[in-house]
């Protein structure tokens, strides 16, 4: 029998950063509290989140009505997660924010674990962003965090194997209804595999390998060379605004630091800012510079020349 | 090993900050690592920052999208709308979609028809249902899918206010269905019917009676026939208001039966338009297996349900008495069990059972089920509805009396209400209100400002619960754990909660409790109430659940074949 129509509170669910910060879709019915989704590759149609990490960044943003907005980033070890807390969040979760904000300012290393809504937006050049707005959230300790690693690798291994499950049948609510795909994941699967199409899921892998060493206490294992490298800034190097100058600065980053494989975004952005490009500047060249075909990003947030 | 194993960070880090200390780079970094489970690449850039100040935020933006104008009259809701309108645009939701030949002008045509309902998008909000006819007939209407309907025409039929879709009307899916879809003719499982609209089955009739509908307006009475059929998969009972002659055992087709569903329990209505057929299938189940699993145990027990069978355990029994009409009658009442939990019974007239016999185990059969807060009780109107059971079908050594099931979250919250259950969840809420409650000293209900909101103002008794929501990925619970069951959570005293409050206020108090508890598995056990607002886990003990995350990497990497 199928359950009558009611207010359903939306599950939350554990998620890497990597899954979440790969989506481009989302999902929102017309009305005004009709809850909206993001559906990740792996075809996880989330509202809520449950996600963790070190807190690296929470700080206040003056926004043009007037109101301050405290953005963050939480870092697990497949990436980070950006976050914001604004007016709409309760009273509790803006006094956390208030007595956490100076401590990551003066360089304390905070774990958090925060139960947080989804939201996908788009800028007017049409780049899209993913970020959460955490309902509640807390300080944890190592222990707790690597509890949360497992419950994470356990679940996306869990849609990891849904997803590649659900590729031997048509991409339809009938089609995979009928082959007893988990139902919760249907209509995901559905709309991600209609937008995304073909996606690899080694880095995902990578990603569970590496959190699950941390799980375990192998911090060694889990340690990899700084992959942000910095190109020291010549003595006598002016900041410059000049848009093509920065753009023979990114090309000559990438030259400079690709082993193969290309060179991250971040490290492309850490770069640029030593320069003393603002990220959103820096931003705005690599999406202009892959446009116009002198980069192209081979995997998602990793660029090379185009040769 | 230390002194090489930071190496390239620390350089990245001096690289970045040329000022910073050598030394202290690589104690943070070792920090992180060893107190906060960081690898040095992902500590880098706090470490960075730590070292060098701040850097500019990223920059969001905004977007507000300009409002779209339409021609066509564009209504948000069915009450908008008067008979009048043509070239009507309206997002709903598809409830029945029913396909029959029709012959128009000579000619023979499909056409379809069913149920809407406006306010699709808003969960359990006020929606309004009309009928409506498609000529199309649209190949993408199907039950469960909202969609948006451009250019349909409204029809009104002696005060019955219709929509008319006509083949010039655009047909725009917004979401898919997610109820099944039932194509006329193909029968369905009798587990899978849904709660409303027209389905197809095959089963076999398991009872049969004649009886009689009153109609409230004293104007007579209408013949109609009760019965029971069933297939593998389940039971349902249906009513006809046709006569219905199909015997006891006979296996029939019955296409365009319409479901209703009283209290909880869906129910098959068989009227004019209804094809009953018999069926023929050998391998069909015959009556008597299908008789054993018409035995259902407490935790299907649904609000509603008639005519069913059940072996249970009873475990108190009472007799009280009461006065109605002058006369004193009598109650007997207690308390039941089977393996998957406990429930209670009641009988109108007095069973051959007395309280030193107890645990009795007992057959009812043609019983049926109210239930009361969400606990199913077993009303017995006649003392041949139960039969005594020399032993039970159960391993007997199970103690019912102090009985706990342990039940996946995703089913409690599927299931109807329950009592005597476990289950685990992940703590996702901690909500404000936890801690120092009052109650009212009339209802207990909570007062708000020391108002009820039955009796009014109140000075109230003071009591401690927790109000969280559990979550075990794919359903949601509310979790109330009561004063005792918080206290042992806690390990606190309710003075010395109610000091911290005092002292801290109410919102560290929360946030204390959101440290201690988010995100955290925990076991609760009590009983449920599920009903349309979803499902809430009454809890008298709730424990956190121990957990060794290098134990459950290794089984990870066992499980999944990952090294």
């Amino acid at each position: 029998m199928q359950p009558s129509r009611s207010i359903k509170r939306q599950p939350a669910w554990h998620m890497l950063a990597s899954e979440f910060g790969e989506s481009t879709l989302n999902e929102k019915g017309s009305g005004e509290f009709d809850p909206s989704f993001v559906i990740t590759k792996l075809g996880s149609k989330v509202n809520r989140v449950i996600v963790a990490g070190l807190l690296e960044r929470l700080e206040p943003r003056d926004t043009a009505n007037g109101s301050v907005l405290y953005q963050g980033q939480i870092r697990d070890p497949s990436g980070v997660h950006y976050f914001s807390v604004g007016d709409y969040a309760s009273d509790s979760m803006r006094e956390l924010t208030l007595q956490l904000s100076p401590k990551v300012e003066s360089g304390e290393p905070i774990l958090m674990l925060m139960v947080a809504k989804t939201r996908l937006f788009q800028t007017e050049e049409g780049a899209i962003y993913t970020s959460l707005r955490p309902e509640e959230a807390c300080e944890i300790d190592s222990n707790r965090y690597a509890t949360w690693l497992t419950k994470t690798c356990q679940d996306t291994l869990e849609r990891m194997k849904i997803f590649t499950d659900s590729l031997d049948f048509e991409p339809t609510i009938e089609a995979l209804t009928k082959q007893d795909i988990a139902s919760h994941m249907v209509e995901g699967l559905v709309a991600s595999r209609n937008h995304y199409g073909d996606i690899d899921l080694e880095h995902y892998n990578l990603n569970i390998l590496q959190a699950l060493d941390i799980a375990e206490g192998k911090i060694d294992a889990a340690s990899k060379p700084p992959q942000q490298q910095i190109i020291s800034v010549q003595e006598g190097d002016e900041a410059s605004s000049n848009s093509d100058e920065l753009g023979d600065i990114l090309l000559d980053i990438i030259k400079k630091l690709d082993q193969g494989e290309g060179v991250d975004f971040e490290t492309l952005i850490t770069n640029a800012s030593a320069r003393g490009f603002s990220r959103s500047v820096a931003e705005e060249k690599i999406e202009s510079l892959s446009d116009e075909g002198s980069i192209h990003e081979p995997a998602f947030g990793w660029f090379r020349i185009v040769s | 090993m230390s002194e090489e194993k930071y190496e390239s960070h620390i350089n990245a880090v001096l690289s970045e900050c040329p000022d910073a200390d050598r030394e202290e780079v690589r104690e943070a970094f070792a920090k992180y690592e060893s107190e906060f489970y960081i690898p040095p690449q992902d500590a880098l850039r706090s470490i960075i920052r730590r070292f060098k100040g701040d850097m500019a935020p990223s920059s969001t933006g905004n977007n507000s999208q300009p409002q779209k104008s339409s021609v066509s009259k564009k209504v948000a809701s069915l009450t908008e709308l008067s008979a009048t309108d043509r070239d009507v645009e309206i997002e709903v939701e598809i409830i029945s979609h029913n396909l029959r030949e029709q012959t128009i002008r000579g000619e023979q045509k499909q056409i379809a028809f069913g149920l809407l309902e406006d306010n699709p998008w808003d969960e359990g909000g006020q929606r309004t249902r009309w009928e409506y006819k498609d000529w199309g007939p649209n190949s993408n209407i199907s039950p469960g899918t909202v969609v948006r309907i451009e250019g349909a025409s409204v029809n009104e039929y002696q005060g019955r206010m219709s929509l008319n879709i006509n083949q010039s009307t655009r047909i725009a899916v917004l979401r898919e269905g997610t109820r099944p879809v039932v194509a006329p003719g193909e029968p369905i499982e009798i587990n899978n019917i849904p709660s409303d609209g027209y389905v197809c089955v095959v089963g076999r009739i398991l009872s049969s009676r004649p009886d009689q509908i009153h109609r409230k307006d004293g104007s007579g009475s209408i013949d109609v026939v009760r019965g029971r059929m069933a297939d593998e998969s389940g039971t349902i009972g249906f009513l006809s208001w046709e006569p219905f002659e199909h015997e006891v055992g006979a296996l029939v087709k019955i296409d365009g039966a319409q479901v209703r569903t009283f209290r909880d329990t869906p129910e098959l209505n068989f009227g004019r338009t209804t094809k009953v057929e018999l069926y023929h299938d050998s391998n069909f189940a015959d009556a008597e297996s299908l008789m054993e699993q018409n035995i259902v145990t407490i935790s299907q027990l649904r609000d509603g349900s008639r005519d069913v069978e059940a072996i249970v355990q009873i475990t108190e029994w009472s007799k009280r008495s009461f006065v109605r009409d002058g006369q004193e009658k009598f109650l007997w009442s207690g308390q039941i069990a089977d393996p998957s939990g406990k429930c209670r019974m009641s009988a109108w007239e007095e069973l051959p059972i007395s309280e030193s016999d107890l645990p009795v185990t007992i057959k009812v059969k043609g019983v049926r089920v109210r239930s009361w807060q969400g606990i199913p009780d077993i009303t017995v109107d006649k003392s041949t509805q139960v039969e005594i059971l020399e032993s039970t079908p159960w391993d007997d050594s199970i103690d019912l009396s102090n009985h706990i099931v342990e039940v996946p979250l995703t089913e409690l919250v599927n299931g109807s209400s329950r009592v005597g259950i476990s289950t685990q969840g992940i703590v996702a809420s901690v909500r404000e209100d936890c801690g120092i409650i009052m109650r009212c000293t009339q209802c207990r209900r909570v007062l708000r400002d020391g108002n009820c909101s039955q009796h009014g103002d109140d000075v109230g008794t003071q009591d401690v619960r927790l109000r969280l929501v559990i979550d075990d990925g794919t359903s949601t619970s509310s979790l109330l754990i009561n004063k005792e069951a918080t206290l042992n959570l806690l390990n606190m005293t309710e003075d010395e909660i109610k000091a911290e409050i005092d002292s801290n206020g109410q919102m560290e108090f929360v946030q204390r409790l959101r440290g201690k508890l988010l995100g955290q598995l925990v076991t609760a056990s009590g009983r449920t109430i599920v009903d349309d607002q979803g499902a809430m886990l009454l809890a008298d003990k709730t424990e956190l659940v121990e957990q060794d995350p290098g134990l459950i990497s290794t089984e990870i990497r066992a499980q999944w074949g990952v090294q």
